[in-house]
């Protein structure tokens, strides 16, 4: 899933400074998941706003509510009542969820309260990896389910870079171990090195606007005009 | 669902809110439910339960908001657990469940949610629940 974490204090009170009724909304997806900005969280964050608000001599209001996932309309529409009792919403959802959000009510600001980092596992409670940068041609076939593009630091595809250290950590340092040593070991054990002895074409980094996904099997039910090709 | 007998809480103003905003629409989508349990195929949780019909999408919709919505939301703490547990943890709504009728199941089991969240409920992720 999605991981995120809150940004600091001072810069999300600054955001939301000179507006007299604030929501902090938070998202009952991912961010909930790796704590960030569920339920509790967004209720903590109207406390703090609150004695941020206090401590300035200033009247502001906070509330909190949480929608099950704010990257999807059908929950936002059942926040409209909230939204028009506040002057502006602090989201305490991924970038994809503000965005949703401030298109769902374009005449209300709407602030980001959270950074969102990546999208990675649930190593431990509270603790995340980031594991998929969402590259949009998939290696993973080739490289033993580990992925080049995430976990090499240099993104590299046909093996390693050479500075792997005898320990098997990676040059960069950081207690992060070389990936394409991994990817070695892993498709060894598995009888698989011949999957990475062909070189591979670069990625197509090319720039590109934001992507649109039609599932396969749901093309008839979209037409041209609504989605654009991605 | 079996009712537990403790004390139901007093009824959060909240909650009555939302049972009064959306009252018709979960007893006409609830009213149309014809219990043919088609749903339950749709719903992966379903088919990974081993078929537990406590999984099935329309028995979580109906013993979740049209059990709240049937007592106005005077639920004991002991049956709003059940509506957690039900809503949450046998529910990640995906949004994939198919009603012949036209029934919107995780609509409804959002409802459930809302309501819950309202009376301070909500999926124990703190305690590493993230399935
Ligand atoms: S808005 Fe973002 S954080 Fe919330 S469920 Fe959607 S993708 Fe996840
Ligand atoms: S190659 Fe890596 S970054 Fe690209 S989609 Fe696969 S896991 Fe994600
Ligand atoms: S939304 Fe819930 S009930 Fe419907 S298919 Fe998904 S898990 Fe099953």
């Amino acid at each position: 899933m999605i991981k995120a974490t809150r940004k600091p204090l001072e810069e999300i009170s600054s955001s939301v400074k000179g507006y007299g009724r604030i929501l902090v909304l938070g998202c009952g997806g991912c961010t909930s998941v790796c704590l960030a900005g569920g339920q509790r969280e967004s209720l903590e964050l109207a406390d703090d706003l609150a004695q941020v608000a206090r401590a300035g001599g200033s009247t502001q209001h906070q509330s909190s509510a949480t929608v099950e996932r704010q990257c999807n309309p059908v929950f936002l529409a059942e926040i409209s009542g909230r939204i028009a009792d506040c002057d502006c919403v602090l989201s305490t959802a991924c970038g994809a969820g503000v965005q949703n959000l401030s298109d769902a009510f374009p005449a209300l600001p709407v602030f980001p309260a959270l950074d969102t980092l990546f999208i990675g596992v649930d190593i431990d409670v509270g603790l995340y990896e980031e594991r998929c940068r969402h590259c949009a041609s998939c290696m993973l076939a080739y490289t033993g389910g580990i992925c080049p593009v995430t976990r090499c630091a240099k993104s590299l595809f046909n093996g390693p870079c050479g500075g792997t250290r005898v320990d098997g950590g990676c040059e960069v340092g950081e207690g992060k171990s070389c990936a394409w040593l991994e990817i070695h070991d892993r498709l060894k054990a598995q009888g698989r090195l011949d999957s990475i002895l062909s070189l591979r074409p670069p990625m197509d980094w090319v720039d590109r606007g934001p992507a649109t996904l039609v599932q396969v099997g749901y093309e008839g039910r979209y037409t041209a005009a609504k989605v654009a090709a991605p | 669902m079996k009712t537990t007998a403790t004390k139901a809480a007093p009824v959060n103003a909240e909650v009555l809110d939302l049972v009064r905003r959306r009252r018709k629409l979960v007893k006409l989508s609830l009213g149309a439910c014809a219990h043919c349990a088609l749903c339950a195929e749709s719903c992966f949780k379903y088919r990974n339960s081993g078929q537990d019909p406590t999984y099935t999408p329309s028995y979580k919709a109906i013993n979740t908001i049209g059990k709240i919505v049937k007592r106005r939301g005077r639920l004991s703490p002991g049956e709003y657990e059940k509506v957690r547990e039900l809503a949450f943890d046998k529910c990640v709504l995906c949004m994939r469940c198919r009603c012949p009728v036209g029934v919107d199941l995780p609509y409804l089991i959002s409802l459930a949610r809302s309501a819950c969240r309202e009376v301070g409920i909500e999926r124990g992720y703190l305690e590493g629940k993230n399935a």
